[in-house]
């Protein structure tokens, strides 16, 4: 067991040191705004803090916004530059887009929480007395107190005298809530012995614990010798409920520590049995594990598992891409060599000049994505919710007769693109550079097009028709799904314009699997018009040739990977890649 | 790990939780349970004291470790005790425990949960839907606690007033002069009555659509069964009532049954037409009007030769333009109300409540005045009413100054039965 004894502290001023939030004295106020960085990185924050003294203070302040915006409008300038040579789903685009499109108040006050000094030293039970008294509020002062020594990482005995304290004026009983978060302070210290002893009061207390205090136990057993109990622990989670996936990771990390292999095997079988999507922590785990077995089994289940990265659109960290490039390094006699690199707009490999798999569909596939889109987007049960049967017909009967098209318009959103110019002029402008190219033009719109209004000219109209064909639904209709059938309809060649992400349509559909295949699909066949001046000549986000996921060739792997620093949006794509290949 | 097998065994939850409540836990431990308790608090504590409670005072020396002696002290007690507990695992004790855990932990859950409930908990496919449910059970044990306090209360001071009166009448016995009995509820509900004869014979016709059972779960029906309880007593309580029918009502169907169950015996005296019979068999269609949030078309004027059509829907899985695809395959006119021309729309669906439609027909049919009627719009949901004109500016302001309930036209039978209504 393991107490510490503080001696020669004495002098009480020195007991409480200060908390770590920030506090705010009498007469002061920190005033601080923050800039994001123009990359959209998020650790990059830059402070500006000055101390408003008083409200007339507010000039300095507001200059300060002011400057801060015009240094975020320089930033903008760069990212014109930056946007072009990405494309829509590129990690951090959409970042970069909500920066230049809005000028975002970031300079609220960070939250300010009122806090006390928390004791740094163990106090005896009058100076805990003493404490309570001190404290005003609604809450229970032991479980309060406790919560912000778990919130601040106090150090254990500090706990452990409020216990002790606790205890002795409730006839040594102290209650769930605080053992559990003593347990958390444990565990977070790494104090295994303290996590044994708490283990046995909790055994010896409670038939059973709540998912929390299972998981703190697990977490801080794994790391002793009686690591097995935690799998007993594991069994009891599952009487009730499936176990998260933390609580998979700490069981298959506690097998990995003490070389059960076979076991943290099995835990992974079923964490995957269970339908839950493994941390990548796990998996990093199984690969800096197998740095050091020389065993073709172990070799081969991970590569089962880059093979699950790549069914599951799912791409490792920074630091997991590290331990994957060890490991293949580490493997004896095959001579693996990585590189961290991206990839060419030509969808070949700066490392090995291969060619990155296209983000073209197979035929399979196509027809497949083709169906689903037509049943659960278009139809969904009901057709009269996005549209009628009848325009439905009409339709359908339109898109059979005309020859395939090149590129099906979104004519409201193209039209919309620059607000302050006529939209009926705008889809024009577009309809008519794209015709000068020799294209099979389709443009979807609605019947209101076609009314005269300020905003959609008669004239106009009629020369979008004469270069394209087009096709009007009714006022009430949806047209985006009219779109994405169209285009499919016309086959892999055809593309579509908007710029729209369509992810209400792609929540229509409703595995995972279907929604893959339209985000790879979209990703390969829209254009999405990136000028922001009308009149110029059109130019469109460049649509990446290969496909982003993990992929092998026998003797290469290529693995795209998240930045650390990098936030990226649940539809964007990773932009660094791992290329892995077999020295020859 | 043989040790770890011994605790599986019983440990009366409840008992650590609060002493001194006597409750009664599932089957046979209840018995078993309180004889612990007793042990536990007579023979034990005195027995085990907290060691260096005395020499607490030099910082050095605190007795960090003494409380752990005596929280595991109890293995003991229990394993004596713990023969009648049964080994083989029942999942809804498992899940009971596991409720009683998180109590214990200060979560939020009900302190007591019926078999039935522990049932639905246990079938909830997820963790957070069964954090959920729980909640939901919580919120609910508390109200009803809140609400039983208030009651005790109330009847205390009943009984207090009663004994003062009682004091006050023993002393002067006073004959004093009435014109009336005091017979005024039964008197207004036959009045009522009355009214809503004459709507059933010549009121304008609303229809209610019921034809949403299956795009709703059981508490969204619930919720709308409530909302259409309140229309029809806002109806009745109107000067000049609707004809309220409610169509595509099933016979036994969820909708019809939740319904039964909650008027109970008055259903079959209910003075509104339930018909299994779609809208479009009972009206012209050309005089039908769909109200739907989705529609393009805004409601400009309350038409008195019109049969609006309200979907009893709640929809909190945002089913976007469900009743908008019902009133395209009948080819029905459909309208909105002018929301956004007479407020300044902050936060909030445009959805409104069946009750809040009610009243706003009902206000509209009377008064015709927009700006009347859509004071029923909750006031969260917008900013204000635009100003439109001057005048009507003042009348806006004179609403907003006035509570909504005391609008009502005066002299009508109205004013009475607001009062009642707020009593």
């Amino acid at each position: 067991m393991m107490t510490f004894c503080f001696t020669g502290i004495r002098s009480l001023p020195k007991l409480w040191k200060s908390n770590p939030y920030l506090s705010v004295g009498p007469g002061h106020s920190y005033f601080s705004l923050f800039l994001k960085d123009c990359c959209g990185i998020r650790n990059q924050q830059k402070w500006f803090s000055l101390k408003a003294v008083s409200p007339q203070n507010t000039k300095a302040v507001n200059l300060l916004i002011a400057k801060a915006r015009y240094l975020r409008k320089g930033d903008e300038g760069s990212n014109k530059q930056v946007s072009s040579d990405s494309h829509l789903f590129a990690a951090g685009a959409a970042k970069k887009r909500s920066q230049m499109n809005t000028h975002r108040e970031d300079h609220a006050l960070p939250p300010v929480r009122n806090t006390i000094q928390l004791p740094t030293r163990p106090l005896n039970s009058e100076e805990w007395d003493k404490f309570k008294e001190d404290f005003k509020g609604k809450a229970n002062f032991e479980s309060w107190i406790i919560s912000q020594m778990a919130d601040c990482h106090s150090s254990i005995d500090v706990a452990k005298s409020l216990l002790a304290w606790v205890a002795a004026k409730n006839n040594g009983i102290v209650g769930y809530d605080l053992l559990v978060k003593y347990l958390y302070l444990c565990v977070f210290h790494k104090h295994i012995s303290e996590v044994i002893d708490v283990y046995e009061i909790m055994k010896a207390r409670y038939k059973r614990l709540e998912p929390g205090g299972y998981t703190l136990l697990i977490q801080g057993l794994i790391h002793s010798d009686r690591w097995k109990e935690a799998l007993l622990l594991l069994e009891d989670i599952k009487k009730v409920m499936i176990p998260s996936k933390k609580n998979y990771n700490d069981c298959i990390e506690g097998a990995l520590l003490h070389q059960d292999v076979n076991l943290a095997w099995n835990l992974y079988q079923e964490l995957l049995g269970h339908n839950l999507i493994p941390m990548l922590k796990t998996l990093k785990t199984f690969f800096d594990f197998g740095k050091n077995i020389k065993d073709d089994q172990y070799s081969n289940k991970l590569l089962d598992i880059l093979l699950y990265l790549r069914n599951n659109h799912l791409y490792p960290g920074e630091s997991f891409a590290h331990s994957i490039k060890t490991w293949f390094e580490s493997v004896p006699g095959e001579q693996w060599k990585g590189q961290f690199t991206t990839i060419q707009e030509s969808g070949q490999c700066s490392g090995c000049g291969k060619t990155i798999e296209s983000i073209h569909l197979s035929p399979e596939e196509y027809e497949f994505l083709k169906e689903k889109i037509m049943r659960d987007v278009i139809d969904g049960g009901d057709q009269y919710k996005k549209t009628t049967p009848q325009e439905l017909e009409r339709f359908q009967n339109f898109v059979k007769c005309c020859p395939p098209f090149d590129i099906v318009i979104d004519g409201l959103n193209v039209a919309k693109t620059f607000p302050k110019a006529r939209e009926s002029q705008v889809l024009l402008h577009v309809v008519s550079q794209l015709a000068k190219q020799n294209l099979q033009l389709l443009v979807l719109g609605r019947k209101h097009m076609l009314t005269q209004h300020s905003r959609w000219r008669k004239d106009e109209m009629k020369k979008v028709q004469k270069q394209a064909s087009c096709f009007f639904a009714d006022n009430i209709s949806a047209d985006d799904p009219f779109l994405l059938y169209a285009t499919l309809h016309s086959g892999n060649h055809c593309k579509f314009i908007t710029k729209d992400l369509m992810r209400d349509h792609k929540a229509c559909l409703h595995d995972a699997k279907t929604q893959r295949l339209f985000f790879k699909w979209q990703q390969g066949h829209q254009l999405a018009i990136i000028n922001r001046l009308p009149g110029s000549k059109i130019t469109f986000q460049r649509i990446p040739s290969y496909d982003t996921v993990v992929q092998t060739t026998g003797d290469s792997w290529h693995i795209p990977y998240d930045e650390d620093l990098l936030e990226r949006y649940s539809y964007e794509v990773p932009t660094k890649w791992l290329c892995l290949h077999r020295k020859t | 790990m043989p040790v770890f097998l011994k605790m599986s065994g019983s440990i009366i939850l409840r008992s650590f939780g609060r002493f001194l409540v006597p409750f009664t836990i599932h089957r046979k431990k209840g018995v078993l349970c309180s004889t612990i308790l007793q042990r536990s608090m007579s023979s034990k504590i005195p027995t085990v004291s907290y060691p260096k409670k005395e020499s607490t005072s030099p910082p050095e020396q605190l007795g960090l470790d003494g409380w752990k002696i005596t929280m595991k002290s109890s293995m003991q007690e229990e394993d004596a005790s713990a023969v009648s507990s049964s080994k083989d695992e029942d999942p809804l004790v498992a899940i009971r425990e596991l409720i009683e855990m998180w109590r214990l932990f200060g979560k939020e859950v009900p302190e007591q949960i019926s078999e039935e409930e522990l049932k639905s908990a246990m079938g909830c496919v997820s963790k957070s839907s069964k954090k959920k449910y729980l909640k939901y059970l919580y919120i609910k044990e508390k109200i009803k606690k809140a609400k039983q306090i208030k009651k005790e209360m109330k009847a205390a001071l009943k009984e207090k007033a009663k004994k003062d009166q009682l004091l006050e009448t023993t002393k002067e016995d006073k004959q004093q002069n009435f014109l009336f009995l005091r017979l005024w509820d039964r008197n207004m509900d036959i009045a009522m009555g009355w009214k809503g004869i004459q709507a059933m014979r010549f009121g304008q016709p609303l229809v209610f659509d019921m034809d949403y059972e299956n795009y709703m779960k059981p508490k969204e029906l619930q919720s709308t069964v409530s909302q259409l309880l309140e229309s029809e007593g806002w109806n009745r309580r109107n000067v000049d009532p609707f004809h309220i029918y409610f169509c595509n009502l099933k016979v036994e169907g969820a909708y019809h049954k939740e319904l039964v169950k909650r008027y109970g015996e008055k259903w079959d005296k209910l003075l509104l037409t339930a018909t299994e019979k779609s809208h479009v068999d009972l009206f012209p269609k050309d005089s039908i009007i769909y109200l739907t949030a989705d529609s393009p078309n805004v409601m400009t004027t309350f038409k008195h030769d019109k049969i609006y059509i309200v979907g009893s829907f709640v929809d909190k899985a945002m089913q976007t333009g469900t009743s908008l695809a019902k009133a395209k395959r009948l080819n029905l006119a459909t309208e909105c109300l002018p929301l956004d021309r007479y407020l300044q729309w902050d936060t909030g669906t445009k959805n409104l409540t069946l009750d809040q439609m009610m009243r706003i027909l009902l206000c509209l049919k009377n008064t015709g005045s927009w700006e009347e009627a859509l004071k029923f719009v909750p006031r969260r949901k917008h900013t204000g009413f635009m100003e439109i004109s001057r005048h009507s500016q003042e009348l806006v302001n004179r609403l907003k100054k006035s509570k909504p309930f005391n609008s009502f036209p005066k002299g009508s039978l109205n004013i009475h039965t607001q009062k009642r209504w707020l009593e």
